[in-house]
């Protein structure tokens, strides 16, 4: 560890403030990521500004004494003596520019990049490290015959090149210095280990790129006339070179500094994340949701409409409760039990207060629901429009305003997302829908559909427009919606815990070596730093190098297998096979080199896509050495797994190995990523190439040697095979007999493939639906007595634009078919089924499609049905109708022949309420039919003519609207319950022929009330049951519960139920 | 036999009768979207205005708050509607999650889990509750008690003591010397279900209406004042009602096993005054308070004026002697989400929470009374029946106030064959049980 005394330095306040300076503008765009530059003094506040806030506090003073009790721990007499060194875990880096320091580096002045780490220490302090003198810097290869004084002439020329490109920057010198090194890039094989490469040192950060534009352009030298260059490692982010140079992984243990420190860079330590180091640090974190009160008819804007609430909940990382619950509001609000209830009288006074408690507090982490594009934006919004100079003053750094910045974020794997940036300086955000959208395929994101999916709970929705209501109502009311409020900060900390995201970011961070906010806001990248080896930046060239063949699928041979099927995988496919045929940047071998250099044919490996890569003898690729590492490394998290008996070390080690096989996945995946940093696709193509090949190869050896030739029972047969697994029907009937044979056939193949490619056998299905490629159902034993779970693939369970009912229908079919083993039963219930729909008996909520409107009308190219419907909706009543991000419900009803599908959309209360027939041929024709036939086609013949054509679809039954026209003019008159004859007058119930049927007539109208009462019953004290009270009305309108439909629609039932009994009571 | 071999004829006795069923009558109530809240409100009410009465003697020193003027470390009263939260509880929600989990879910016989605890709540709010005192596996939700304890910093009441309402006030037993009069209880028939013995019923309706056995045996079945079915007397096979269509055949069959309880109620009828209460498995409606069976199913026995269709839960007074049953939804729903050594314990409970179902509505189905809640037990009874119980138990129970109740567990005929006898000189009851197995 290093020493100790460093002094501790005053607030960073002191900075004198050099001129303004420009910032220096990026040249490259091409770039998804560019280092921004952030002047330390463009935050900060000016002096009176300041003294204003101070003051401003002061008089706040019983508002701080409420809110001290939460603060940091004290630190100890030894941090305070600074006698000893700090151990913290890392949880951000970024870096501003202020002047060099003048003790730590006496030699250098003027503006410099300091690098800021944020972190914990085991404590429970918080930490922020500024260390200094860490430079940015790129590399150019050197020109051959480049001399100590061609290189001092280089220097001048490219600092007066920089010097015109930022006119307006009054940065002393722009090019540090240029040093010659010896290195290697890391493209293509060569023969000779290093060459001269210049190492350009600038002076700040965004010069990188901007230099690297001049390079790119090219530059007059003496001598060589106009030359371009290419430039090495000039785009890695600041603060990721940093990362990388330091050896420091994301989520690392640091020692050294104290609380605000300053140090070089040379004095860090980074320690492994092993053992003590493993260990979390106790980070707080801040889970927090505001409510705003809209206007009618209005999502809320921030230049408008009033933030009233917002709820805090800080829970300490490893803890399972929070330790601190509060809700801050607008006018009184009465107590809630373990509640601390802060109300104020302005709305400026609880912007404030949230100020003041989130420094009291000091959260490292800061989490919520779509906090990064609502909650967050939204408070900063709001200050600014209240002019409330002094709000936004809510990161780590001493009177450092937060900046917001509109980004987007593209990647192949998730697509391109606009969001808004907050940087909050030295506290991680962490949004869980961002996060959801991200790992998770969902039908919905809204807080209540995830939190029913992961927490099986449903959340209370109270619409916007019944939010004004109770904030202008009393202290009672605004006691309700503080509850609400709370609830929702409370399920993001319920969720982050159910899904251990701590553990797995974190865990992630310390495998990928980049800090978490990286992780959420940029993907995975990873970091490679070995042997001298530099990285060139390789200019895209976009769509130009086209794609490769993907991985390959056998043909799937369709049918139900009632025999089990044995499933062989390869056990990490792509990165088995980078490691066995030392596929690399390095080991690359171009195709005039392959000519020129005149290499030994053992000692290469000629791909099946016709790539040649030198074997290890001769170069140990890059790629497998860190494939390898990881590895070994997720073996060893796996060993410690079994091993370890405290849970939380588990949730640690777990979220470890699961990192390192993402990050093993990966290294394939950037070399495949034609916007990535560095693509190669003569490698990618090779891996699949290769899988291709191992795919067919295993196809060919099972058959060849499992059959009744060979003195097996049964004549193998594949079946079907996909990227990195072939499904074997071995003709064996029961599971034990198909594994014994599988685990055979697993270890006979793996021995004739490279190591460390291996075959393995995990699972048998049985019984097996294979529909298609990529689409599979069936029951997975992985042991002979017991079935572990039911696994679909690709099977309409999860789509979004699929109503409840086919996801219901094909979820119990399959289970019909496959656990129960009844095909009539499953072919029965798809006829009731579809004899329900036709009958008009199919509960509404099934029938209801649901999607998100994200733009108004006129912006939509094609005209889609809720788009109109939201419109329609308008016309009606703007308070009500959805607006742009709601989510629009809707069903098809009948209308007019012709008329387009969007046009019969419509709202289902609506529907509901006027008794408006649904369309059921639409259902029946565009949603039901073709997941139902594709489940059955390789079950029954004439699937589709015994399914959707046969007796049950004949009988139909249409309500009868009840706001149509014709209804205007048709006179109600009492009909016969038991034949709906016209009852003549004196009879009220039944007529004179039905009269001796009386007793079971009124039985078939008693059981039809008492259905209802039971649903009645059982639906409305579930809505009491997730809004949390007895003794209040039922509020919640989310339409994204199950049971909201079926709700509305039990009372409606209901009422005339009672009707048709009251009848019998003349 | 016949009537005409006795000279001397046998008289039967007779009693004064009045229904105090009008409480459970919903007439003309609809549904117009009135929620459950209401009926929580009124009972919270009620019962808060009895236990503030109460606790001016329990706790003579210690303020009385509501949930929200909880005040961490200080000692306090609290009246409340108690929830239990439970883990196990089934939930219509369930029935859309997406992974049905492939081993079929065991239907448990009862809900509780160790993890079960209880909140109270009032109008203004919630607080759990801590502390070993109250059990969860005794209470249940919509109890409304009184508790005595101090909030704790973790945002829990630390309950010290609870108060129930106890015995509701009992009007006065008749103390005048009487003879031995008797009152049949009887529940479960199940007639047309396959479990339902024909000749066993007969054998006990020709008993109580004093066609068999000598001439003692009808001197005591003259003694019969009134006879209460509890409930269940049809047993339609359940797969016939699904809510699909019926054909006419189907429809017929259902009506088969009502015309065959009317034959067999006409002949109750015609020698006895006979209460006929509906039950779960009855055409009746469903939630309670259960309305009468409609007149229109007996053609036969509505005809006499012996012959009474009432509510469930059923009051009447026999001779000022007052009674009180149901068809038994109740108690079962008691115990599915709570735990007592039998069936009479959690009898003897809702007569301390002086609350007949309070699981209605929340796992119970129940009518959404707006300003009312018919379930308060007002005044005590002096017999406390349940039906369509698995054995015959009784026992009595006497309150503090001199109340003295007898508790029944009637069980369900056509499994067990019992009927049972109460007294009403002493209240004094046995069990009356029908054979018809020969031993050879």
């Amino acid at each position: 560890m290093s020493s100790g005394g460093r002094k501790r330095r005053a607030p960073p306040t002191s900075h004198p403030s050099p001129a303004t300076q420009a910032k220096t503008q990026a040249l490259s765009q091409e770039d998804d990521f560019v280092d921004e530059d952030v002047f330390l003094n463009e935050t900060l506040i000016t002096e009176d500004e300041e003294s204003l806030i101070l003051r401003d506090i002061e008089e706040r003073q019983a508002l701080a004494n409420r809110l001290s009790k939460w603060t940091r721990p004290a630190l100890s007499s030894d941090y305070v003596s600074q006698s000893c060194s700090v151990l913290f875990q890392q949880l951000e880096i970024d870096y501003v520019i202020g002047e060099s320091h003048k003790e730590l580096m006496p030699n250098s002045s003027g503006p410099a990049a300091i690098i800021r780490i944020f972190g914990v220490t085991k404590e429970g302090h918080s930490v922020c490290c500024n260390v200094h003198g860490f430079e940015p810097y790129f590399y150019i290869s050197c020109p051959p015959g480049m001399g100590p004084d061609d290189i001092s002439h280089f220097h001048q020329t490219l600092e007066g090149r920089m010097r015109e490109a930022n006119r307006n920057s009054n940065v002393g010198k722009f090019v540090r210095r240029i040093e010659l090194v010896q290195r290697r890039s890391i493209m293509y094989y060569q023969q000779s280990s290093s060459h001269p490469f210049l190492k350009i040192v600038v002076a700040l950060p965004t010069m990188v790129a901007s230099c690297r534009g001049i390079l790119d352009r090219g530059i007059q030298l003496n001598g060589l006339g106009m030359k371009s260059f290419m430039t090495y490692e000039s785009n890695v982010l600041f603060a990721l070179r940093f990362m990388i140079d330091c050896n420091i992984v994301g989520a690392r243990s640091l020692s050294n500094c104290q609380l605000e420190f300053d140090c070089l860079h040379s004095e860090l330590i980074s320690h492994a994340p092993e053992g003590e180091y493993s260990k979390m640090a106790p980070f707080r974190i801040l889970s927090f949701d505001i409510e705003c009160a809209g206007r009618k008819g209005h999502f809320p804007e921030p230049t408008h409409d009033p933030v009233i609430q917002i709820a805090n909940l800080v829970t300490l990382q490893g803890e399972d409760q929070p330790f601190i619950r509060n809700v801050m509001t607008l006018n009184s609000c009465s107590p809630i039990v373990g509640v601390d209830v802060m109300s104020f009288d302005t709305e400026r006074e609880v912007l404030l207060a949230w100020r003041d408690f989130i420094h009291e507090v000091d959260p490292d982490i800061i989490i919520g629901y779509n906090i990064c594009k609502f909650d967050l934006p939204y408070l900063i919004e709001r200050a600014q429009a209240l002019k409330i100079a002094e709000f936004p003053i809510l990161g780590r750094i001493r009177n450092s305003r937060v900046r917001v910045k509109d980004t987007t974020f593209s990647s192949r794997q998730y697509g391109t997302r606009e969001s808004k940036e907050v940087a909050v300086e030295g506290r991680v955000q962490f949004d869980l829908l961002q996060v959801m959208q991200r790992d998770y395929k969902l039908s919905s994101y809204s807080l209540n559909s995830v939190s029913a999916h992961f927490l099986s709970e449903q959340k209370e929705d109270v619409h916007h427009s019944i939010i004004s209501d109770l904030q202008n109502g009393n202290a009672e009311t605004r006691r309700r919606l503080a509850v609400y409020c709370l609830k929702d900060a409370y399920l993001p900390q319920r969720l982050l815990d159910k899904l251990m995201f701590i553990y797995n970011y974190v865990e992630m961070a310390r495998v990928t070596g980049v800090p978490i906010s990286f992780l959420l806001a940029r993907g995975q990248s990873i970091k490679a730093k070995q042997k001298n080896l530099v990285l060139p930046n390789v200019k895209q060239a976009g769509s130009e190098q086209g794609t490769y063949e993907g991985a390959t699928v056998l043909e799937a041979r369709a049918g139900f297998y009632e025999k089990p099927i044995a499933t062989l995988d390869f056990a990490s496919l792509y990165p088995s096979i980078m490691m066995a045929y030392n596929l690399c940047y390095c080991t690359l071998v171009t195709p005039e080199d392959v000519r020129k250099l005149n290499l030994p044919p053992e000692s290469v490996n000629k791909t099946p896509s016709g790539e040649t890569f030198v074997k290890s003898n001769l170069q140990k690729g890059i790629l497998p050495e860190i494939l390898e590492e990881l590895l070994a490394a997720r073996k060893r998290a796996k060993a410690d797994l079994k091993e370890a008996k405290d849970p939380l070390e588990k949730a640690v080690l777990d979220g470890r190995q699961l990192a390192l096989k993402i990050s093993a996945n990966s290294v394939y995946g950037f070399t495949g990523a034609t916007i990535g940093q560095l693509p190669c696709l003569e490698i990618s193509s090779s891996v699949t190439s290769y899988g291709r090949q191992m795919i067919e190869h295993t196809k060919k050896l099972v058959e060849d040697k499992f059959t009744t030739l060979n003195g097996y029972e049964h004549t193998a047969e594949v079946i079907y095979g996909d990227t990195d697994s072939v499904m074997v029907q071995f003709g064996v009937s029961t599971v034990e007999e198909a594994m014994n044979l599988g685990r055979e056939a697993a270890e006979y193949i793996s021995g004739t493939f490279t190591k460390p490619i291996k075959l393995e056998f995990e699972k048998v299905y049985f019984p097996y639906l294979l529909i298609s490629k990529k689409r599979y159902a069936g029951l997975f034993w992985t042991k002979p007595d017991n079935f572990d779970k039911m696994d679909t693939k690709g099977i309409e369970t999860v789509r979004r634009d699929n109503c409840l009912l086919v996801k219901n229908l094909v979820n119990d079919c399959l289970h019909k078919i496959l656990i129960d083993r009844d095909i009539p039963g499953a072919v029965q219930y798809v006829k009731n089924a579809i004899s329900d729909l036709l009958m008009n008996r199919m509960d509404l909520s099934l029938l209801v499609i649901t999607k998100g409107l994200t733009k108004t009308g006129d912006d939509y190219e094609v005209k889609a049905a809720h788009v109109e419907l939201a419109e329609r909706m308008r016309k009606r009543d703007a308070a009500t109708a959805p607006n742009v991000g709601d989510r629009v419900p809707y069903v098809i009803i009948k209308a007019a022949k012709g008329a387009k599908a969007y046009e019969r959309s419509e709202d289902p209360i609506y529907v509901l309420e006027n008794n408006i027939p649904i369309d059921p041929q639409y259902y029946l024709e565009n949603q039901i039919s073709k997941p139902i036939l594709r489940i059955f086609e390789p079950i029954l013949k004439n699937a589709s003519k015994e399914l959707l054509h046969g007796s049950h679809t004949r009988s139909i039954s249409i309500s009868t609207p009840s706001n149509s026209g014709i209804m205007k003019f048709a006179k109600k008159q009492l009909t016969c319950i038991g034949c709906k004859a016209l009852l003549s007058k004196g009879n009220h119930t039944l007529c004179s022929h039905c009269k001796g049927r009386e007793a079971e007539l009124y039985c078939k109208t008693v059981t039809h009330v008492s259905e209802l009462e039971m649903l009645f019953g059982r639906l409305w004290t579930q809505c009491q049951e997730c809004q949390g009270s007895l003794h209040q009305d039922v509020l919640c309108t989310s339409r994204d519960c199950p049971i909201f439909y079926r709700r509305k629609k039990a009372q409606k039932d209901m009422a005339e139920a009672k009707l048709q009994l009251d009848r019998w009571n003349f | 036999m016949g009537m005409d071999s006795e000279k001397n004829s046998l008289c039967r006795l007779q009693c004064s009768y009045a229904s105090l069923d009008e409480a459970f009558e919903i007439g003309k109530e609809t549904y117009r979207g009135q929620q459950y809240s209401q009926i929580y409100f009124a009972r919270l009410h009620l019962m808060r205005t009895l236990l503030y009465s109460l606790v001016s003697q329990w706790k003579p020193q210690t303020p009385v708050c509501t949930v929200l003027g909880l005040e961490q470390g200080k000692e306090c009263v609290i009246v409340g509607t108690l929830y239990k939260h439970m883990k196990l509880k089934p939930c219509i929600l369930d029935e859309y999650s997406k992974e049905r989990s492939a081993v079929p879910l065991v239907r448990p016989h009862n809900f509780m889990h160790d993890d079960d605890y209880l909140v109270l709540e009032d109008e203004s709010g919630r607080v759990k509750l801590g502390g070993d005192l109250i059990s969860p596996s005794v209470f249940v939700t919509g109890i409304v008690v009184a508790l005595h304890g101090k909030e704790t910093g973790a945002g829990d009441f630390s309950v010290l003591e609870v108060l129930e309402a106890g015995l509701p006030p009992q009007i006065e037993f008749p103390l005048k010397s009487r003879e031995d009069k008797y009152i049949v209880l009887v529940s479960g028939l199940n007639v047309g279900s396959s479990d339902s013995n024909p000749l066993q019923l007969q054998l006990f309706i020709d008993h109580i209406t004093g066609h068999l056995g000598d001439e003692k045996e009808q001197s005591i079945a003259s003694q019969i004042v009134h006879v209460v079915i509890a409930g269940n007397s049809i047993g339609i096979p359940r797969g016939l009602v699904n809510g699909q269509n019926l054909a006419s055949k189907d429809l017929s069959r259902i009506a088969e096993p009502i015309k065959e309880l009317d034959i067999l109620l006409n002949q109750i009828a015609a020698g006895l005054p006979l209460d006929i209460m509906p039950g779960p498995n009855d055409p009746a409606n469903f939630s309670l308070p259960q309305q009468p069976l409609h007149r229109c199913l007996f053609p036969g026995s509505a005809a006499y004026n012996t012959f009474r269709s009432c509510t469930n839960p059923h009051s009447f007074e026999i001779d000022n002697i007052r009674f009180l049953g149901t068809s038994g939804q109740n108690v079962d729903d008691l115990e599915k989400y709570s735990d007592a050594k039998d069936k009479l314990e959690f009898m003897e409970r809702t007569l301390r929470w002086r609350h007949l179902a309070p699981t209605a509505p929340n796992t119970l189905g129940c009518y959404p009374y707006t300003d009312s809640d018919p379930f308060f037990i007002e005044s005590c009874p002096h017999v406390y029946f349940v039906g369509n119980q698995d054995k015959y138990e009784s026992r009595v129970i006497k309150g503090s106030e001199g109340q003295f109740v007898r508790l029944i567990s009637v069980p369900k005929f056509s499994e067990s064959g019992v009927a049972v006898v109460v007294n009403l000189r002493d209240l004094e009851c046995h069990a009356l049980s029908f054979g018809t197995q020969f031993s050879s």
